[in-house]
């Protein structure tokens, strides 16, 4: 992982992997009605960009790109509160990298991040749900359901990313030698 | 004085055998119009590349631009070039990253457009262009640069006969203003009146071409000599409807339309005129369309209906390839469908690909990955093979090993209907089906015989 | 930049919508005003939300009169109304239902704004006010993002029309049993993301030839 800022076709692909996400979301909305889902999509994604690109910050931006997207075309009705559905876990997931030793097995990587960005996107129901005056109870149950179902998901997603990655480079269309 | 000089070139990729420049030179002056003619994979994108200054692997030899040259490219998929939504944003878009002050782009925007002969509104969204009017677009969103040097990336593959006429009208026009131009085309007689060099990319050098050499003659259809006559039901019958989008304008009218095994159908028309919407509706997967009662095996059609009868190769087939080799990927269907993985291994042998079987399909060329997405659907033998412009971009060898493919597929009875924008005179056809001023008419070998008899006497 | 792109409309855009604010900077209001009636529902003390639901019963009649669709409001309303009245009946008994109906109707008030922001304001203006706030290199990125939403749904349904009619399991009823998943990345999504790179490359290239990045203060194209 290094720190070199984005150059425009490492930017460029960071917003497309939004794009898709936010158009995907937007294709199987309602279809799949399951708690959790959208953890799928967004683990996966960022997941990529991460490897694909290999840089501090670039699942961030996925996050508040994929907000934005939502926002702007009104995917999810949450307003501005789509950027923070969509920018916290992808920060959180950031800040566990700096902490995460990048000798450990990309698998598990990518599984930890999951379970952060998992964590992130429970804790923000769970803050909304204590702001709006749920009893602890409520809160504490919706939180371990959201986590339950969420973990289910991104773990899900964690576990599929590695191979991708691999075939990707093992196909010369990423050079990212960590990977 | 020269604009552009490359002398002694060497380069090869890190996995070929074989470099693919070798001591390549090449001198273009002032309105000179060089033609570099190569097959599929011979290096003639990498050499535009190289000539940009964007290739990113190392390279052997000197590459001189004269001082202050500016050097523009349209590249072979004008669509990924283009950047914004309309037309005047996008022309300006290079004056916006110059710093040029936003009430002095109006004019040069103009100036740009009327060069390339596009006189329409400068609020008009790219997407309602047609291709041809794109490729001007984007010559003109180079002009802006002032460039001493255009480089197109083969134009005539991706532009219908009108669009290549208005494009070659531009290019003279430019060529008389002193811009030096450089096409790489694998296709050879076209832009002849623009043309002062002609040259054959191959093993590594450029060689001389004589004009008389470079001939060809223009794509005319080729009948099949012993057609297939109607055996058994029809594949696809339909007595009459209308291609139109929903509350949108009609695409085209059409009498009938008929189709029986092993027969072979060539769908021509101008870019944009409904060939792919035709052939998507024919495989059920045209959604905002209206109905139009055509029935394929004798029933509507409707996605994974037809299950292994029907396949449909769609433009840059390349897209579907996934798996890690190349035997992988031909034998995905076999094991869905249930049918012999062998099949698998002697198409390979047919089409003379049988030592790439363990390579990965990404690491081909253009022109065997086009291959590999074709063999993945014959192999599984269709009734029924819907081919949406399969030709395009390929040179003589992989059109020649398509052919032979499809001659094949048609002698085990797969009825087959190519779609493309010109005739394709390699193909020997059964029916034709012409789409030209909003209606599709069909012609069998003697009717279109009789109507060249009559339009010669007319 | 962020004029609307003609063709085929996106797939996730409504056709036949009728924006009410065009201009940016009614745009930047309005996004304000989303911004604080959201923070309100969350924020606001018990005596004020009388005045935060009439808002939004304002908002709602006009989004309405737009032509939004209150169902998916809906959906999310009920739902979230079943499920946390069923944890309060079970866990607090039914004297306290009252305050976790409150609860459900804050979060409602917290969503209608940003669904009325996405009927009024049209995503062209979004973008544009957004645009305000970037860097240009990420202005760039966001309106190529926007420029590639129609071609991306479109190769989506293609690349997943071509993998069907090759066998794959990957059909809506299929895609109810999570193996198939695992066909849907490799077989999708996985050609898709190569699509990706090879196009943010390309674009990337095109944009480099035509002087990206080489001006510190670039300038706009005026209409």
């Amino acid at each position: 992982m290094n720190n070199k800022g984005f150059n425009l076709h490492d930017a460029l692909f960071i917003g497309f992997c939004a794009t898709l996400l936010v158009a995907l979301k937007g294709m199987l909305r309602l279809k799949l009605g399951l708690s959790g889902h959208s953890m799928f999509l967004m683990s996966f994604f960022y997941l990529i960009c991460y490897g694909a690109v290999g840089k501090n910050g670039a699942i961030s931006l996925c996050g508040l790109l994929a907000g934005m997207m939502a926002m702007t075309l009104g995917i999810g009705k949450g307003g501005p509160l789509l950027l923070l559905k969509f920018g916290l876990p992808a920060i959180a997931m950031d800040i566990c990298l700096l902490l995460l030793p990048s000798l450990l097995a990309l698998k598990w990587r990518c599984i930890i991040l999951a379970l952060v960005a998992t964590i992130a996107w429970a804790s923000k129901g769970l803050i909304e749900g204590l702001l709006v005056g749920l009893s602890a109870q409520v809160v504490a149950l919706q939180f371990a359901k959201s986590l339950l179902f969420g973990s289910l998901f991104a773990l899900l997603a964690a576990m599929l990313v590695p191979p991708v990655l691999e075939r990707l480079r093992s196909h010369d269309l990423i050079d990212r030698e960590e990977i | 004085m020269a604009l552009v000089r490359l002398s002694q070139i060497h380069f090869n990729f890190q996995t070929a055998a074989q470099p693919l420049f070798e001591d390549l030179n090449l001198t273009i002056a002032p309105g000179e119009c060089h033609l570099i003619h190569g097959y599929t994979g011979c290096g003639k994108s990498t050499l535009l590349k190289l000539l940009l200054g964007i290739l990113e692997r190392p390279w052997e030899g000197e590459r001189e631009i004269a001082e202050g040259a500016t050097l523009g490219v349209v590249m072979q998929d004008p669509n990924v070039q283009l950047l914004r939504q309309t037309l005047g944003a996008e022309v300006a878009f290079a004056l916006e990253n110059l710093g040029v002050a936003s009430n002095e782009m109006l004019l040069q925007v103009r100036s740009a457009l009327r060069r390339v002969g596009l006189y329409i509104s400068l609020d008009t969204p790219i997407a309602s262009l047609s291709l041809g009017q794109r490729y001007r677009l984007m010559i003109a969103a180079q002009l802006v640069l002032e460039p001493d040097l255009l480089l197109l990336d083969e134009p005539w593959a991706q532009l219908d006969d009108q669009g290549v006429a208005e494009l070659s009208a531009v290019l003279n026009q430019l060529k008389q203003q002193g811009v030096a131009l450089l096409i790489v085309e694998h296709h050879r007689g076209v832009f002849k009146d623009l043309v002062t060099h002609r040259w054959q990319l191959s093993q590594g050098k450029l060689h001389g071409v004589a004009p008389a050499q470079a001939e060809a003659s223009p794509s005319q259809e080729c009948w099949r000599e012993s057609p297939a006559w109607p055996q058994g039901e029809a594949v696809i019958d339909s007595h009459g409807f209308t291609l139109a989008f929903h509350e949108r304008q009609k695409l085209f009218d059409a009498e009938s339309l008929l189709l029986f095994p092993g027969e072979i159908a060539a769908l021509v028309g101008d870019n944009g005129c409904g060939k792919s919407t035709l052939l998507k509706s024919l495989a059920g997967i045209q959604a905002d369309i209206d109905p139009l009662g055509i029935k394929v095996f004798g029933k509507k059609p409707k996605l994974g209906r037809f299950g292994a009868d029907l396949a449909l190769l769609h433009q840059r087939p390349s897209r579907q390839l996934f798996e890690n080799t190349v035997i992988e990927e031909i034998q995905f269907s076999l094991r869905r469908f249930g049918l012999p993985l062998e099949w698998a291994i002697e198409l390979l042998g047919q089409l003379g690909l049988t030592t790439l079987a363990r390579h990965s399909p990404h690491t081909l060329s253009y022109g065997q990955q086009h291959l590999i997405a074709l063999a993945s659907l014959a192999c599984f033998r269709p009734k029924l093979l819907l081919l949406d412009d399969p030709f395009a971009g390929l040179d003589e060898h992989f059109t020649s090993k398509i052919v032979a493919l499809l001659l094949e597929l048609s002698r085990q009875g797969t009825a087959i209907v190519v779609a493309s924008h010109r005739p394709i005179a390699e193909l020997p056809i059964d029916r034709l089906w012409r789409v030209a001023d909003a209606r599709l008419e069909c012609f069998g070998m003697a009717t279109a015989c009789e109507k060249q008899a009559y339009s010669r006497v007319g | 930049m962020w004029a609307r792109r003609g063709g085929r409309a996106p797939i996730i855009c409504r056709p036949k919508r009728h924006f009410v604010i065009n201009d940016v900077r009614w745009c930047a209001l309005a996004l304000l005003l989303v911004l604080g009636l959201s923070s309100g529902a969350f924020l606001l003390p018990q005596t004020w939300l009388h005045y935060l639901a009439l808002i939004n019963l304002l908002l709602l009649v006009q989004g309405r009169y737009l032509g939004g669709r209150l169902k998916g409001l809906l959906v999310i309303f009920t739902s979230q109304l079943a499920i946390t009245s069923l944890l309060y009946l079970l866990l607090h008994g039914v004297e306290r239902l009252p305050e976790g109906i409150t609860a459900v109707c804050r979060i409602l008030m917290a969503m209608i704004p940003g669904w009325w922001l996405s009927i009024a304001c049209s995503p062209q203006r979004i973008g544009e006010v957004l645009s305000h706030c970037l860097p240009h290199k990420w202005t760039f990125v966001l309106a190529a993002c926007f420029g590639i939403l129609p071609y991306l749904g479109q190769e989506t349904r293609e690349i997943y029309q071509m993998q069907v009619m090759r066998g794959a399991n990957i059909r809506l009823k299929s895609l109810w049993r999570p193996r198939h998943w695992h066909e849907l990345i490799y077989c999708v999504l996985y050609p898709l993301l190569i699509q990706l790179l090879k196009l943010s490359k390309q674009m990337a290239t095109a944009a480099r030839l035509r002087q990206f990045g080489r001006h510190p203060k670039p300038t706009h194209w005026p209409f």
